[in-house]
């Protein structure tokens, strides 16, 4: 198969590499650019462990061919800290012990915050339904959602 | 009346009540909700784990499995799979080079089977090659001949003479039993008789991080062994025969798990054979991966049991007698499950468990642990206890029922207090919380004004959603018990006052390195940042043994506090040479060491630590803890067991939709016993993420089988629970300090699994009037148990 050429931003940085056709981006992100927060743990779309922002929605990395994100813009857990700074959801997530094994913790921070952008006041069914598409075995979701909620009350605005 | 005099009398010689000491200074770090030491590099996606491990050069290998339940070989031919080029080996039975088994308990799982087949996803053979995918080409190129052997799926069908034989030693592997008082005799004294026969269903762990390890052989005949695993020296200890080399010449070091929850107790061990294999055969570095379907096709579950439960109790409630006869279903391996000192399995456990948290004069339990052809049984969260615990609380609650009593109240006449004497005979001289949990989750959930009789099935009828709560209570041990237990640590200060600690219990999410390192910076004076845990290494830790038993708190902690000795003694001397103030005045906290007359006068830890190095003092500590020694008399089933237990009560409310079946869990409070509290943020942690594993077990998780093949392998099918299954959850704990434990603590780890099922399935029968004897509790299941109900009438 010959390799394509694609191009796309991730974590606010351009890059543009020749894949396989059938590659899949979650490889691309781990294999090529040793983005290896992006977790696989099912490789069927179904534990959420992969999943990634790509053009403001959240997907399962391990589903998407590479080919489909040229072009695009892709947040990994990695891109959520900006200079040395935690977002405030990796902080929600510290303080109220929202992390347990820390499998699941990257796919709940990526759909966290794909929510909190688009819906910066969200209910708790909301935070339910936003993550519902993550596993997480360890923790009972309860303070990863409480987390969710507190990261929310620290966006400007929505202070309580 | 003689007779029970007697037997009160007994008691009481026996009651030896054990107080704790008092804590003679405040707590500095135990007690907190410190933020978990590896809280940061996971929220930042830099922890590495097995899987994130590049190894350059190394090969991959992969199992070829047997898609036969029970087959003899009759021929295998790698020839062709070997001529593929990038292939570097391909390896059946014969190239084994020691022995060819392995097992956490006794070595019957063939690393590849040479003559016989006795599950789906036994291995056969394996391929190495410079990928994955052409390894996977390899395995297609192998041509087995099996012949066919008729397969047994059911632990009563494996149980009759005419059973196909899955092993030489035939199917019954362990026969277990309790023997107390005469249950014959305690059936006539009852005013009340109730037996029922439930089934609860093989369970997969389903941790999210898939099982990999790498293997790499070094030249001067050792090799290395890294990946996720719960038991570093299980693993070692399996590996070492089969390769035919000294235990001392295999190195296994943890990687961070992606959850455990028992299964990689087990998974390490035969993922880990199996690559030490193929990496010592090719000279070269092995990395191994299971993809998720081969997990759970392959690797360990939770037993299935069918178990028949019979109690007898007075008017009032008072339990008199109670039977139970558990089939246990082992599966093809024997695994963690067996009963075979000095090991004590699951079937060791559930046997102990079944009468419940309850006095109960006359015992009979008889379990029967036994091979099928289906995937093994191993350990998963609660040991053993979870499926016994369902069927406890089940019955007691329908005998409620009966008696028109209220469940709580029949459960509060029953349960332990301190002083108890257990089905077991084992006296229970400390730390007995059982009845506070029931008082604190009952005013917490509002009991006694939300509970009412089940209606009857006409308003059932009428009805399209009905609401009900349900309770039950549970106890669980600490430590691996049975026959025995013990774990080392060694503790290293360095002269900046820093620490270092080598042992080998791993963290698997439950915040084991934030707990120990607490309990380490507590004993020593200095704070968490000074603390570090070097990631378990079997060339460097001490015997630890396995990190299950909700034991690493109590047991590592208290080793820990041992090793703190020999270093607080020598901070303590250098800093009364530097004070001049004598040792007996002096303590140790915050990185200080004061005068405690006069807790001005003080020196910086790391000043005695400086000057500890410089005068040639000890710097290292050793500890090693056994917990009191346990028994258990296999012929009566009476004995101590386990040195400790954990309670809990879990009440929940449920709303079921009549038309058709479908459970949703409102709210769950869950009060628990658990000693003291090292981390209470982990702690609640702890219960809310056991309590909603419970919540699957209720409603939702089965491994589906058919002809002995799973048909759920992958996450589509295999339901865990999500958020959005996710109701209000009042975690709450209480602590009734344990005196063996390191601040009194006793351990969280498997305790909030265990009431959490049948706390909700009695609320379905509250609700609906109908009951549920068999898990899990899905729609179907419940739909047709109000069928029944309303077809029966009354």
């Amino acid at each position: 198969m010959a390799k394509e050429k694609i191009q796309f931003e991730v974590n606010g940085k351009q890059v543009s590499l020749e894949v396989d056709p059938d590659e899949l981006l979650i490889d691309v992100l781990r294999d090529h650019l040793g983005l290896k927060g992006t977790k696989a743990g099912c490789r069927a779309g179904e534990c959420g462990a992969c999943s990634v922002i790509l053009n403001d929605r959240v997907v399962t990395s391990c589903l998407i061919p590479a080919l489909k994100a040229d072009g695009g813009k892709i947040t990994t857990v990695e891109g959520l800290e900006k200079d040395g700074e935690l977002d405030p959801l990796q902080k929600a997530f510290v303080e109220k012990g929202a992390i347990q094994c820390g499998f699941c913790t990257p796919g709940m921070l990526l759909s966290a915050k794909n929510l909190l952008d688009q819906n910066p006041q969200p209910s708790v069914e909301e935070i339910k339904v936003a993550i519902s598409g993550v596993l997480c075995r360890c923790t009972g979701y309860q303070k990863i959602i409480h987390a969710i909620h507190a990261a929310s009350k620290t966006i400007p605005g929505n202070e309580v | 009346m003689m007779e029970k005099e007697k037997r009160k009398k007994k008691v009481l010689v026996k009651e030896k009540v054990l107080e704790m000491p008092p804590v003679m200074e405040e707590l500095s770090t135990v007690g907190k909700s410190a933020v978990r030491v590896d809280a940061y590099a996971k929220v930042r996606g830099k922890l590495q784990y097995g899987g994130d491990m590049d190894y350059p050069g190394a090969l991959h290998g992969k199992v070829l499995r047997s898609p036969h339940a029970h087959a003899l070989i009759k021929k295998i031919d790698t020839e062709k799979a070997k001529t593929l080029p990038g292939v570097v080996a391909v390896l059946t039975a014969k190239d084994i080079p020691g022995r060819n088994g392995f097992g956490a308990i006794i070595p019957d799982q063939p690393v590849l089977c040479g003559n016989k087949v006795r599950y789906i996803g036994d291995g056969i053979a394996m391929a190495a090659a410079i990928s994955e995918d052409i390894a996977i080409q390899a395995l297609d190129l192998i041509d087995v001949e099996y012949e066919l052997l008729p397969a047994v799926f059911s632990p009563i069908e494996a149980m009759k003479p005419e059973a196909p034989k899955i092993h030489e030693k035939g199917n019954l592997i362990t026969t277990s039993k309790i023997r107390k008082g005469d249950t014959e005799k305690g059936f006539k004294e009852a005013d009340i008789v109730l037996e029922k026969t439930y089934t609860v269903p093989i369970l997969e762990h389903a941790y999210i991080e898939p099982d990999v390890v790498i293997a790499i052989p070094h030249a001067d005949g050792t090799i290395t062994v890294k990946g996720p695993m719960q038991a570093p020296f299980t693993v070692r200890r399996n590996i070492a025969p089969v390769l035919g080399i000294p235990i001392n010449k295999v190195q296994c070091i943890q990687t961070p798990l992606g959850g455990g929850f028992g299964g990689k107790e087990d998974s390490p061990i035969d993922i880990g054979a199996r690559a030490a294999v193929l990496a010592w055969k090719t000279g070269r570095p092995v990395r191994m991966e299971y993809d998720r379907e081969e997990i759970t096709l392959s690797t360990c579950k939770r037993h299935p049991m069918i178990i028949a439960c019979k109690i007898g109790a007075k008017k009032d409630g008072t339990f008199v007698a109670i039977e139970g006869t558990i089939y246990n279903e082992q599966g093809a391996y024997a695994s963690l499950g067996p009963v075979i000192p000095p090991a004590g399995g699951v079937h060791a456990h559930a046997v102990v468990m079944l009468p419940g948290p309850y006095v109960i004069p006359n015992v009979k339990v008889d379990g029967y642990l036994v091979h099928t052809n289906h995937p093994y049984g191993g350990a998963m969260r609660g040991f053993g206890a979870p499926q016994v615990n369902f069927v406890h609380e089940s019955i007691i609650d329908e005998l409620a029922g009966l008696l028109k009593m209220d469940p709580y109240q029949i459960r509060l006449k029953n349960c332990f207090e301190l002083g108890s004497e257990t089905a077991t005979g084992q006296v229970l001289d400390q730390s007995v919380g059982l009845k506070d949990t029931m008082e604190k989750a009952r005013s917490e959930f509002h009991w006694n004004k939300k509970w009412k009789q089940a209606p009857h099935p006409k308003e059932v009828e009428k009805a399209d959603k009905r609401r009900g709560v349900g309770m039950a209570v549970g106890w669980y041990r600490t430590s691996i018990g049975t026959f025995g237990d013990g774990c080392g640590v060694n503790l290293h200060l360095q002269e900046d006052g820093s620490v270092l600690i080598f042992q080998g219990l791993t963290e698997m999410g439950q915040g084991s390195y934030t707990a120990l390192s607490q309990i380490a910076a507590e004993a020593l004076g200095v704070t968490l940042e000074d603390v570090r845990i070097v990631t378990p290494d079997t060339d460097v830790a001490p015997e630890s043994g396995p990190t299950v038993g909700s034991r690493s708190t109590t047991l590592m902690g208290n080793a820990i506090l041992i090793a703190s000795e020999p270093i607080k003694k020598s901070l303590i001397e250098s800093a009364s040479e530097l004070l001049a103030i004598p040792t007996e005045r002096l303590a140790l906290k915050n990185r200080r060491i004061y005068d405690r007359d006069d807790p001005n006068r003080f020196v910086d830890l790391k000043e005695a630590a400086r000057r500890c190095m410089a005068t040639g003092r000890r710097m290292m500590g050793q500890g090693w803890y056994a917990p009191p020694r346990p028994s258990l008399n296999l012929e009566t089933g009476q004995g101590s067991p386990y040195f400790v237990y954990t309670y809990s009560t879990q009440m929940a409310e449920v709303e079921v939709d009549v038309k058709t079946g479908a459970v949703d869990v409102l709210n769950l409070v869950a009060t628990f016993d658990i000693g003291k509290a090292i981390n209470p943020i982990m702690v609640e942690g702890q219960i809310e993420g056991g309590v909603i594993m419970g919540l699957g077990y209720a409603l939702m998780e089965e491994v589906v089988m058919k002809d002995g093949m799973i048909q759920n392998l992958n996450l589509q099918d295999y339901i865990i629970p999500t958020a959005l299954d996710t109701p209000e959850i009042k975690p709450i704990y209480m602590e009734y300090l344990n005196v063996h434990g390191p601040f009194g603590a006793k351990g969280i780890g498997e305790m909030p699994n265990i009431p959490a099922a049948p706390a909700i399935t009695n609320a379905i029968a509250n609700a609906v009037g109908a009951r549920i004897y068999d898990l899990p509790a899905h729609s179907e299941r419940v739909y047709m148990a109000i069928k029944k109900r309303l077809a029966e009438g009354n």
